[in-house]
């Protein structure tokens, strides 16, 4: 048993680093995950747009990462709904709507639609979402697009259950923690929906709660419930970070949390040792593998300017040869031009990194 | 290590800290992290009175710095800004007594059974709440005659590497016996130990909001450890709280300070908990894993000052490798206690709170046996659990004896 010598390490805590953590995972091998906090997905809902869909690329390619993608949130209680073809218009923070292919189920459930009656029900003292401001403009907006949701605004107010300011993280870590509370808001809702199909609320229904929980909570509500994303922080995103945390911990990915991974210690091309600045003195890993899903301290990590990728997407130098066999890059950017920063891009490239790095197993052996 | 360069500018106000704050999530009214740490810096920065209260409801458990994603040093602000804050008078009495564990202890350990007796006592309690405002609900830890010395080194030994033990106060004072076992165990595993006459590593003081006291507790085990460090002996902690102290630079406490910081900087690349040492003989194979096979159903939780080490997790490692012995890592959050902080009354029901979700899934798990290293996370354990908690080091060495625990 070795505590710190791994088949593949991955550096970076986004959904590029979750999913190759997951896939390498599956393939059998022995993974860490370095991550200095939860990736920027989390500052948004985690939802996947229909036009990262239409880009020219690997169409097959995308297809399967997404496939596992999604059977990797299955796995971790966070499902997502939908598909490339199956595109929605979901509410987008700013009460407008955006043509989304794929999201998890309760945000997916956010579609006002066509039919039926829905009502975005807003919380008074939560200062960073105006329910009024979003029915208005999401009517407005739906009638530009040629239907007419008719959506109606309604309001519950949490001070008789909630002592204090009341933000959408207090909200959600009470969700969690205090089935009181859960009751009460229950109640509540309940309320506040007498007489729609559909209510839309601010993403706020816990920090770690499963599709199966809030499938409970919506059945007892006894209409249809969905989630909108709120401004940061955003507890879609946060949610769907700790459920993926969650579930990498539960097959068994070693998590190393909270400090940023400084050198990649290279030596005759391959990439043996990544060292974490841990206070006091490095923690040092080692590994067979690398990969690399750092996001902007990539390039910092490379040391040196990344001339491009072979076809195994390992970085390249200037002369054209690989800065290190073992090493491979779960970045969007250089394939996909500079707007190669959507979720299902991300996710692409993650899957592909752990899919190169899985493929060279047994190839190379750790110093 | 957090960003060094003092930026603020680094914060993107992203309130994944507030995410990642216990106290957040079970004080209604606290203003979290991010409020505390970098919003209010900027006042401070600029010489605008910020102080509040709620500084002092910071447990210093380091999870907001752990999960910020640009490495925003976030506790640190808000313990320099603790350390500013100006309390009412019995509170301030109250946290200047928790700021010095060592002269606690030093007091407390003259008549030991006599101390033990008075602060078990129901009326001592009913005034120590009274006048202290420390909490009734609580008992004091057992002290004990301060007994930990350095075991004399038989001739035949003398090779081995040794490594100097930082004690800390809960085994200098409450558990002595705790430390010789510990001694035991790195002598089982080809070390030999040597006791250091240090003090208090400083946590309580900066907790407390003494600064002053923090830094003169770094200095002393400075000069106390001099030797042991120039001869390039490594210091080995067994608490993780003192671990993430000597290893944080005394918690930059010394940064005035160039010369001393530097030596700080020292110990903090020499200093290694007991697992991490165990650990890694037993990454180069050289563990004595002469375990008796056991069935017990361990869980471990691993303390915050645990987590802001960035170590991994030697112990649950370490406590696998016993055959037959399961054991899940209850990753349950912060138990709620953070040392002196769960003994003060009008902190006591956030402290519950906060541990709730851990008793919960402790409650889940049904363990026979919750393995911590921290004391005071023991401590908390068994007062909101009925389950037992104790240090892992007992329990590796119990299993080399294959006794039963």
């Amino acid at each position: 048993m070795n505590s710190h010598r791994f088949d593949v390490i991955v550096v970076g805590g986004g959904l590029s680093g979750l999913t190759a953590a997951g896939a390498a995972a599956r393939d059998g091998l022995k993974v860490a995950l370095a991550a200095t906090g939860p990736g920027s997905f989390v500052l948004g809902s985690g939802c996947m747009e229909e036009q990262e869909f239409a880009r020219p690329g690997d169409a097959i390619e995308m297809a399967e990462a997404i496939a596992f993608f999604r059977e990797m949130a299955q796995a971790a209680g966070c499902p997502f709904e939908g598909g490339p073809s199956e595109a929605r218009l979901l509410p987008t923070i700013l009460g407008d709507f955006e043509s989304v292919a794929l999201a998890p189920r309760f945000l997916w459930n956010a579609n006002p639609g066509t039919s039926g009656s829905t009502a975005i029900v807003g919380v008074k003292e939560l200062s960073t979402f105006d329910e009024n401001f979003m029915a208005e403009r999401l009517n407005e907006h739906a009638s530009r697009l040629g239907f007419n949701p008719a959506v109606r605004a309604r309001q519950i107010s949490l001070s008789p259950i909630f002592a204090g300011p009341i933000t959408t993280v207090r909200i959600a870590a009470r969700f969690d923690s205090d089935k009181g509370f859960r009751s009460e808001l229950l109640g509540a809702l309940r309320i506040a929906a007498s007489g729609f199909e559909r209510i839309l609320v601010p993403a706020m229904l816990g920090l770690n709660s499963s599709e199966e929980e809030l499938a409970q909570f919506e059945h007892a509500l006894g209409c249809s419930l969905g989630e909108l994303s709120t401004l940061p922080p955003s507890i879609a995103g946060l949610r769907l970070f700790h459920r993926f945390r969650g579930y990498l911990r539960e097959i068994g990915v070693e998590l190393f949390e909270g400090f940023p991974v400084v050198t990649l210690n290279i030596g005759d091309a391959l990439c043996t040792e990544v060292v974490i600045a841990s206070p006091g003195h490095p923690l040092i890993l080692r590994t067979e593998r690398v990969v690399l899903a750092a996001g902007q301290h990539t390039s910092e990590l490379l040391g040196r300017a990344c001339a491009g990728h072979d076809e195994q997407i390992r970085p390249l130098t200037s002369a054209g040869t690989v800065m290190a066999a073992n090493l491979f890059d779960a970045e969007t950017d250089s394939r996909d031009g500079p707007e190669g920063s959507g979720n299902a891009m991300q996710i692409c490239a993650g899957y592909r990194a752990a899919i190169a790095a899985a493929a060279t197993r047994g190839n190379y052996a750790a110093g | 290590m957090r960003q060094d360069d003092f930026a603020i500018d680094n914060c993107l106000k992203c309130s994944v800290c507030n995410a990642a704050c216990p106290v957040y999530a079970a004080q209604a009214q606290y203003p979290g992290p991010k409020h505390l740490g970098p919003e209010l810096e900027r006042l401070r920065c600029e010489g605008i009175p910020a102080d509040t209260a709620w500084l002092e409801y910071c447990l210093g458990c380091h999870r907001c710095d752990l999960a910020c994603p640009h490495q925003v040093g976030v506790s640190e602000m808000i313990a320099r800004a603790k350390a500013k804050h100006r309390k009412p008078l019995i509170r301030g009495l109250r946290d200047w007594w928790f700021a010095r564990p060592g002269l606690l202890g030093q007091l407390t350990t003259i008549l030991p059974s006599l101390s033990n007796l008075a602060l078990s006592l129901a009326p001592a309690r009913f005034l120590m709440s009274k006048l202290m405002r420390i909490t009734p609900e609580r008992r004091f830890p057992v002290y004990t005659r301060p007994n930990l010395r350095t075991p004399p080194i038989a001739a035949s030994r003398n090779e081995r590497p040794r490594v100097l033990f930082f004690p800390g106060c809960f085994i200098r004072y409450n558990k002595p016996e705790l430390g010789r076992k510990i001694i035991d165990l790195l002598e089982r595993n080809g070390f030999i130990a040597e006791v250091a006459e240090t003090e208090c590593c400083g946590v309580p003081a900066i907790a407390n909001g003494d600064a002053d006291m923090a830094r003169t507790q770094a200095r002393r085990n400075i000069k106390k450890m001099a030797d042991q460090l120039h001869a390039g002996m490594r210091i080995v902690t067994a608490c993780s709280s003192c671990g993430h102290m000597l290893k944080t630079g005394f918690g930059g406490s010394l940064e005035a300070d160039e010369e001393l910081a530097g030596v700080a900087k020292k110990i903090g690349s020499q200093t290694f908990d007991l697992a991490e040492l165990l650990m890694a003989q037993s990454d180069a194979g050289a563990l004595n894993t002469d375990f008796r096979s056991s069935n017990l159903r361990l869980a471990y939780h691993a303390p915050c000052h645990q987590k802001s080490q960035g170590i991994g997790r030697p112990w649950f490692h370490l406590l696998a490798q016993i055959p037959g012995v399961t054991v899940e890592d209850l990753d349950a959050g912060c138990c709620g206690m953070s040392g002196t902080y769960g003994f003060k009354q009008e902190k006591y029901g956030v402290s519950m709170a906060i541990g709730q979700q851990l008793f919960d899934r402790i409650g889940a798990v049904q363990p026979q046996l919750i393995a911590t290293e921290c004391a005071t996370c023991q401590m908390q354990i068994e007062h909101g659990t009925e389950f037992k908690a104790i240090h892992p080091a007992e329990i590796l060495l119990q299993a080399y004896d294959g006794r039963s625990l």
